[in-house]
């Protein structure tokens, strides 16, 4: 034990006295201190506009007079979604999500307005966050620091010496490994404070650590595939273009195909193409606003029998309101079914994507790290499901007292020029409370966790057998 | 020694070179997959197109058939409007996966639906597709890093740079030549599926000698820059380390700081406030004097001063009227929304010159079209079809023409520009 820790701290001394590994791991620290900082400014902005927004727009829909109630169907009402706190580290989804719904009867819309278009566009890296500066140029840092561990001493032939004192290769390996895993704790410490200042916005202790976590195994992945390099290879030149190439298309390419091989292999149809697949469904269900509707035929009958009346003004019941909360009955379970096959589709194209994790950590870190911080695709389908469940319930609330609050033969005569008859087809503002209150809350840190499971368990296995390569080929370092 | 021999020979030196040939085999098949990768999405987005085409008319005629009057007409037939990718998009997927390109509008309030986003998967859109021009922009340079940063260290760890220096009479020419033919090499890898696509889907001539000029300075300022930095005295490591280092600024860092910067200089409202205004705007207008909306709209529409005089308490006219004041109402707000994104997209033009690879990708999208500003072409675009729409049930709707089927027939249809260079 004594000999690996002496191992690694003279491999530290080393880094102390070259400035390459010192110029690098400041530039590192400063680009990710500034990443950051900013990262952190613009989500909290955008946090509490969105918050800001939300309660805004449940104010304007209480504040509204009395009406007709099917009015305020289609006055609608707005959800937004708010950030969570461990975006500040990884944005994720954020970005390239509309972050707004606009909620109304008869119609699921799609979320509106997203950074990524409006920003300016220079380039496909140019979003950068902690996330992506871990992602990208931790590797290469870790390239940098751990290429020359065994090689060097090859180069210099001072690995025969320190082998002629007793120092094995797995001590040696070892040594190095341990250095360079004090190398990545020391990495991670800005990462702590985001962390930390998540943390104090809410966030899940445990979501947090675990976000940790997996950026130190796969900060690991590379230095130990450095390492493993550094041992196979004669050459420090060679190590360092291999890792380099190795570099390039872990974290370029390989992710790039991916996407590009995801919509090859199961290209997915967009939301019009799937709403005019729906409307030819909803066109057999009837029209909501017409109660002379053949589909309502037989509501109507059951009406008339359960009440025994046999005219319609004769229902304790508004007829139209009724239909109106059956036709938004039925038309959302069409809905929903289209809707939800849509979003299993869009997991089914994830899960692919995140099969490809198993050729490139990049792909499962990015992963791990999303779902983690609550900024994943599971976040946003949760964010559209939430949306929906709100428009339903305000939207029947409303036909409960389309229903319940407004007689039949007021509601008919809603356009009459009387001002007084007029009148009598709203009903009272305080109906209006139906709405609830709305807060886009994150997943519990137990789910998120658990979204992150077979991406973390790519990085883990990565990481064991790179691991095992190192120390199998280190223990049989020859001079 | 002359030049041709020594040529020559350094082009026997670098057949031998298995390293080398390999990386050169990589550029050409990430080149390959890039432009067969393009190619399949323009062909995917087509094919939608073509379906949804189809199914948007389909939908349409079943609506129209249940109608009796100009106002259910108008309210319940939707329009696709769609902006068809060009020729050229391969190269360049761009902003397709993450701006919409189609909608389906109808006569109401246009902001109410305009920002309405029917986009791909945002977990594809977020990593971004392999295509070309990310390839060229920004895998190709480190390419040439990889294969040009030891040109000098290379010789002088093996001990034979003196040697070399010597005998070559003047001390840049033998790294000077390698570093063009290697250069050259990755080039000509790089271009040739570029070039055999474009001369065969009839990409314009003018689209295809821009895009191989640009990909040809782009590859020449790389080369100059790593013989530059090849060329000084240390070690391989250092050298590989500070041309990554460069990629990066230029690549990533600068970009992103002008992002930041940008995004602050030139302000956006808020989405949000837009639909909010024009919902308020929208629905106030139930409850108020049926006179302040036509006196709102006639500022607009002159023309139809005589004919808003309203019968019953309900009338289609008032009803799209006040649709279109809505979308007055926001008409400051939209347009600074336009005028912010427009003003970002003309600075980030500007900063892109800080950035080579940005620069790269911006000229290439600007060719297919499939950037910033095609994205605000199409929204005017489906903005002035809205326009004619209006247009064209305004007469109905006023005039209190009689409803007549037959005169659906000639309803606007929406015609994409495909305007391209």
């Amino acid at each position: 034990m004594n000999k690996i820790l002496l191992v690694a701290r003279d491999e530290w001394r080393y880094w102390r006295r070259s400035n390459l590994a010192l110029w690098s791991a400041l530039l590192f620290a400063v680009l990710l201190v500034v990443t950051a900082t900013l990262t952190a400014l613009r989500m909290e902005q955008e946090r509490n506009e969105r918050i800001h927004h939300q309660a805004e727009a449940e104010e304007t829909f209480l504040s509204q007079p009395a009406r007709h109630p099917h009015r305020m169907v289609h006055y609608g009402h707005y959800v937004f979604r708010a950030p969570s706190p461990l975006s500040l580290i990884d944005p994720g989804l954020d970005p390239v999500t509309g972050q707004s719904i606009f909620l109304e009867g008869h119609r699921q819309n799609s979320a509106m307005f997203a950074d990524s278009s409006v920003s300016a566009d220079l380039g496909g890296l140019s979003w950068l966050t902690p996330a992506m500066v871990y992602q990208l140029f931790g590797p290469l840092l870790l390239i940098l620091l751990g290429h020359g561990a065994i090689v060097r001493e090859r180069e210099a032939s001072t690995l025969a010496a320190l082998q002629a004192q007793g120092l094995s290769g797995f001590d040696l390996v070892a040594g190095k490994a341990l250095a360079l895993n004090a190398a990545i704790l020391v990495l991670l410490l800005p990462l702590g404070a985001s962390a930390l200042a998540a943390i104090s916005m809410g966030e899940s202790m445990i979501a947090a650590l675990a976000l940790i976590a997996i950026y130190f195994l796969y900060l690991n992945v590379w230095s130990l595939l450095s390492l493993l390099l550094s041992v196979l290879l004669q050459r420090r030149s060679t190590v360092l273009t291999g890792l380099t190439a190795l570099w390039l298309f872990g974290t370029l390419l390989l992710p790039a195909l991916a996407v590009s091989n995801t919509t090859r292999e199961f290209p997915l149809a967009g939301k019009i193409e799937v709403d005019l697949a729906m409307l030819e469904e909803v066109r057999k269900l009837g029209d909501g606003h017409n109660t002379e509707d053949p589909a309502f035929q037989k509501l109507r009958a059951d009406l008339f029998n359960r009440y025994k009346v046999d005219k319609v003004e004769d229902l304790p019941v508004n007829l139209r309101g009724v239909v109106a909360t059956q036709g938004e009955a039925t038309l959302t379970e069409t809905m929903n079914e289209f809707a939800d096959r849509r979003m299993a589709g869009e997991l089914k194209q994830a899960s692919l994507l995140n099969r490809h994790g198993w050729l490139t950590p990049t792909l499962a870190v990015a992963r791990a790290s999303r779902a983690v911080s609550g900024t994943a695709l599971e976040t946003h389908q949760r964010f559209l499901r939430e949306a929906e469940a709100v428009r339903f319930d305000f939207v029947q609330g409303l036909n409960k007292v389309h229903a319940e609050e407004l007689s039949y033969v007021d509601d008919i005569n809603r356009n009459s020029s009387d001002p007084e008859v007029e009148k009598r087809s709203r009903v009272d503002a305080a109906n209006w409370q139906v709405l609830g209150n709305f807060r886009f809350e994150p997943a519990s840190g137990g789910i998120r966790i658990g979204n992150a499971g077979s991406s973390v368990l790519a990085l883990t296995c990565w990481c064991l057998l790179l691991a095992a390569g190192s120390i199998l080929f280190g223990s049989r370092l020859k001079p | 020694m002359s030049r041709p021999s020594a040529l020559m020979r350094e082009a026997s030196l670098l057949r031998r070179d298995r390293g080398f040939l390999t990386w050169v085999c990589v550029v050409l098949a990430l080149a390959a997959i890039a432009v067969i990768s393009g190619l399949n999405e323009v062909a995917h987005q087509r094919a939608t197109l073509a379906k949804l085409l189809d199914a948007d008319r389909e939908d349409r005629e079943v609506a129209l058939a249940k109608q009796s009057d100009w106002g259910s007409a108008a309210y319940y037939s939707f329009h696709l409007t769609y902006d068809p990718p060009s020729e050229f998009a391969f190269a360049a997927l761009g902003r397709r996966d993450q701006d919409p390109w189609k909608h389906r509008v109808r006569m109401l309030a246009l902001e109410g639906q305009i920002y309405e986003r029917d986009v791909g998967n945002p977990v594809l859109a977020l990593i971004g597709r392999f295509d070309y021009a990310f390839f060229a922009a920004f895998v190709l340079p480190i390419v040439l890093i990889v294969l040009l940063h030891d040109l000098h260290a290379s010789e002088r760890s093996a001990g034979r740079h003196g040697l070399l220096v010597t005998t070559a009479g003047k001390t840049s020419r033998p790294w000077r030549m390698r570093a063009l033919l290697r250069s050259a090499a990755v080039f000509f890898a790089a271009v040739l599926p570029l070039l055999v696509v474009s001369l065969n889907t009839g990409v314009s001539l003018l689209t295809t000698t821009i895009a191989v000029s640009a990909l040809l300075s782009y590859v020449g300022l790389w080369t100059v820059l790593c013989t530059w930095i090849a060329s000084k005295e240390r070690s391989a490591e250092v050298l590989l380390a500070f041309s990554l280092g460069i990629w990066m600024l230029v690549a990533v860092i600068l970009p992103a700081g002008a992002k930041v910067t940008i995004d602050r200089l030139a302000p956006v409202p808020s989405g949000a406030d837009i639909t909010l205004t024009q919902r308020e705007a929208v629905n106030d207008a139930w409850d108020l004097p049926k006179a302040t909306t036509m006196d709102a709209f006639i500022k607009r529409h002159p023309e139809w001063t005589e004919y808003t005089e309203m019968s019953r308490p309900f009338e289609w006219k008032w009803y799209y009227a006040f649709q279109q004041v809505g979308d007055q109402s926001t008409e400051a707000l939209s347009g600074a929304y336009r005028q912010g994104r427009i003003e970002r997209d003309r600075l980030a033009a500007i900063a892109a010159w800080l950035s080579p690879p940005a620069l790269l990708e911006r000229v290439f999208q600007r060719l297919a079209n499939t950037d910033i500003k095609a994205s605000l072409v199409y929204e005017a675009e489906v903005r002035s079809f809205h326009a004619q729409l209006r247009a064209f049930f305004y007469q109905k709707m006023f005039r209190e023409r009689p409803y007549d089927k037959a005169a659906l027939e000639s309803l606007p249809e929406f015609a994409p520009s495909g305007t391209t260079l």
